[in-house]
């Protein structure tokens, strides 16, 4: 069976995700597909856990809206989008994307760019919880710089 | 009554909230000023760039009206993958 929702509170599986949208393809010469998986800090100060709020109500469709935008914008086939809230371990797996289209181009480019909007535009909170603490973890300048490769066209309609 | 919800970093200063609306207070500029009197971390949290503010699930660019019955959502910076 498939699951559709793009939230996921429990843990996934990447490949079996991977697996059922590239089963799902018919157009498509190309697929790229992007993995995020909690870093486990460094040896003096270990990340023990990652917590990630979300907007119960707006992050779904905000992100199907800017999936659709991205799908567009690149002519892709299909674009898959799933993202983990809750508590996370070290090596646990928090997102997967992939853009399948008919040549390998819009596929990078399409997966890359909506990459940069959920590290920037997404609603999503996250929180480290290391040795020393907890920390909440906001977008870098290069995340900010990043997503502004793609600017307006693709990100304008879609916040 | 109004119910007032944080995320992110804020939310670790302030409960969620449902209170009347102090008289004055009419748009979210004002709402954020009051919340932040009297808590300092909060008011640490609020005067940090890139806060967004949605009243009843939009996104407010800039001050915008609050009256009985809505929902106003503080969120520090987003940021997911």
């Amino acid at each position: 069976m498939s699951d559709d929702r793009i939230i996921r509170n429990h843990p996934f599986d990447p490949q079996r995700e991977l697996a059922l949208f590239e089963a799902g393809l018919s157009a498509s010469g190309a697929v790229v597909s992007f993995t995020g998986i909690v870093r486990p800090g460094d040896s003096s100060d270990p990340v023990e856990a990652l917590e990630l709020q979300h907007h119960p109500r707006l992050t779904e469709p905000q992100i199907a809206q800017c999936a659709g935008g991205v799908r567009e914008r690149f002519g892709l086939e299909a674009v898959l989008v799933r993202h983990r809230i809750g508590r996370m371990a070290p090596g646990d797996t928090i997102v997967l994307v992939a853009a399948a289209s008919a040549h390998r181009r819009e596929a990078f480019e399409g997966a890359d760019a909506l990459m940069d909007w959920l590290k920037t535009e997404a609603m999503f909170w996250k929180k480290e919880w290391r040795l020393s603490g907890p920390q909440w973890i906001e977008p870098r300048t290069d995340d900010y710089a990043d997503a502004r490769r793609w600017q307006e066209e693709i990100y304008a309609r879609h916040q | 009554m109004v119910r007032i919800v944080f995320f992110g970093r804020l939310s670790d200063a302030s409960e969620n909230l449902d209170t009347e609306l102090p008289s004055g207070v009419e748009n979210t500029e004002a709402l954020a000023v009051w919340l932040a009197e009297g808590n300092e971390r909060l008011a640490e949290a609020m005067a940090r760039p890139g806060i967004r503010v949605i009243v009843n699930d939009e996104v407010r660019h800039g001050p915008a009206s609050v009256a009985d019955g809505d929902e106003i959502a503080f969120m520090s910076p987003v940021g997911g993958g």
